[in-house]
């Protein structure tokens, strides 16, 4: 989005499109403070505005680029997922801590990632965390492999379905946010399809 | 209309104060800290969120949205956390390694001798020679904790 | 509704005395500093609970502040013990 509007721009506009990408953080922190205040007097708008500009001026930060734009149905899918999978993991650790309590078996598991970018990384490796089961150990950002912890892991094929698992949450924040972000990819792009083949 | 949100409420509070106490059961029951944290991060959260939205329910509505507000915000700082704090479990050897099934990510720092291994392999060694005076660091590893906590609370 | 309330809070008390168990018990630092962690969300899930009860809506800035202040300080301890932890 910011790419597509920003080229065009490049010579006449250099100040608009250095304030730009900075616009959606000063609006949120702009909502925050009218929610937090519950009212939209004069006082509280100007005051909100004031402070939220203050606070990107003072604490720069790289702007984030998406990259990709967002498919809004595939955004939709994926908060629907989150929902779900926020009440399936809680009941899965719940059912666990009632039934096994101190013997319970767990397994680190590798999962090469087909998505490239930072932002794609993250959002994975967050919704794995909210998903059932499935906690994020260490993130090799280099070599786009999650390690994730599953708890109840009883045998391979437990192994295998947390796997698939993991899986299923990055083709779905594949369909929502798109496959990469703007300046990685392109050249390491196949290895890690194998992998994720015949693991 | 008062008597079906009383009915959300109920449903949502006692729905969300069961996790809370099923999670402290199993941080309580859980062998070691990776398998604490899950039932940390996952029953917890899930919890907290059931008793915010039971309140936000009954509350006038310019104060309902900063009570989701607090809910939404908990949605995403929980995950994170749990996963800097997995982090940090695994580094640190948060893990009874006999109820481990499998380790893919020791096969593969073995498999490429990278140095956190050798690191590990060490202080694995170490631990259990000083394992008596472990208790004392870690209570001066949680002092320290607090005393950044509240350097925290003083910047604020 | 003030039976409901009643035993709401009762299960969180319950469920903050376990998690205080593990607080005391460890065994390691970050035990402790999760079981801290679980025990903000549990004072922000009484005080929620408690301001619907008495239809007192003061408390509510004081659950913001908590919530930040309780993932803050998680991260940052965290990222003390394995500070701490590497460089033995």
């Amino acid at each position: 989005m910011t790419r597509t509007d920003g080229l065009p721009n490049r010579r006449g506009h250099g100040r608009a499109r250095r304030v730009f990408p900075h616009l959606p953080m000063v609006a949120w922190l702009w909502l925050l403070w009218l929610l937090l205040w519950g009212s939209t007097s004069a006082l509280v708008l100007t005051g909100g505005l004031l402070v939220a500009v203050a606070v990107v001026l003072a604490f720069r930060l790289p702007a984030v680029r998406p990259g990709t734009v967002p498919r809004p149905l595939g955004v939709v899918r994926l908060l629907i997922h989150l929902l779900t999978d926020l009440v399936t993991s809680a009941l899965t650790v719940a059912w666990q801590v009632v039934r096994h309590g101190g013997r319970t078996t767990s397994a680190i598991i590798e999962v090469p990632l087909d998505v490239d970018g930072d932002l794609l990384i993250t959002a994975v490796a967050e919704l794995t965390n909210v998903g059932p089961g499935n906690l994020v150990t260490e993130i090799d950002r280099r070599r786009r492999r999650l390690y994730v912890h599953a708890l109840p892991a009883g045998g391979p094929q437990d192994i295998a379905r947390r796997r698939s698992e993991v899986k299923a949450v990055e083709r779905r924040v594949v369909q929502a946010l798109g496959r990469r972000s703007e300046d990685t990819g392109g050249d390491t792009g196949g290895e890690a399809d194998d992998r994720g083949r015949n693991p | 209309m008062t008597v079906v949100l009383d009915v959300i409420t109920a449903v949502l509070f006692l729905g969300g104060a069961s996790f809370c106490l099923l999670g402290a059961l199993g941080l309580l029951r859980f062998p070691d800290t990776m398998s604490r944290l899950h039932a940390a991060a996952k029953a917890q959260t899930l919890g907290l969120l059931l008793i915010l939205v039971g309140a936000a329910v009954q509350m006038s509505p310019n104060l309902a949205p900063v009570l989701l507000l607090v809910a939404l915000f908990q949605l995403l700082t929980a995950p994170i956390t749990s996963q800097i704090i997995g982090r940090t479990a695994y580094r640190t050897h948060g893990l009874e390694r006999h109820l481990l099934l499998r380790d893919e990510l020791a096969d593969r720092l073995e498999h490429e001798g990278s140095p956190v291994h050798r690191r590990t392999d060490h202080s694995d060694r170490r631990e259990r020679d000083d394992e008596d005076t472990e208790d004392t660091e870690d209570a001066e590893d949680a002092e320290d904790a607090e005393d950044a906590e509240d350097a925290e609370d003083a910047e604020r | 509704m003030t039976l409901l309330y009643g035993i709401t809070l009762a299960m969180i008390v319950a469920a903050a005395l376990l998690t205080l168990v593990r607080l005391l018990r460890g065994p390691r630092a970050l035990d402790r500093i999760m079981a801290l962690d679980v025990l903000v969300t549990m004072v922000i899930a009484a005080t929620a609970v408690g301001m619907t009860a008495r239809d007192d809506t003061t408390a509510v800035p004081v659950l913001v502040v908590l919530a930040l202040l309780a993932f803050i300080g998680s991260v940052t301890a965290a990222h003390l013990i394995e500070k701490r932890e590497g460089m033995r």
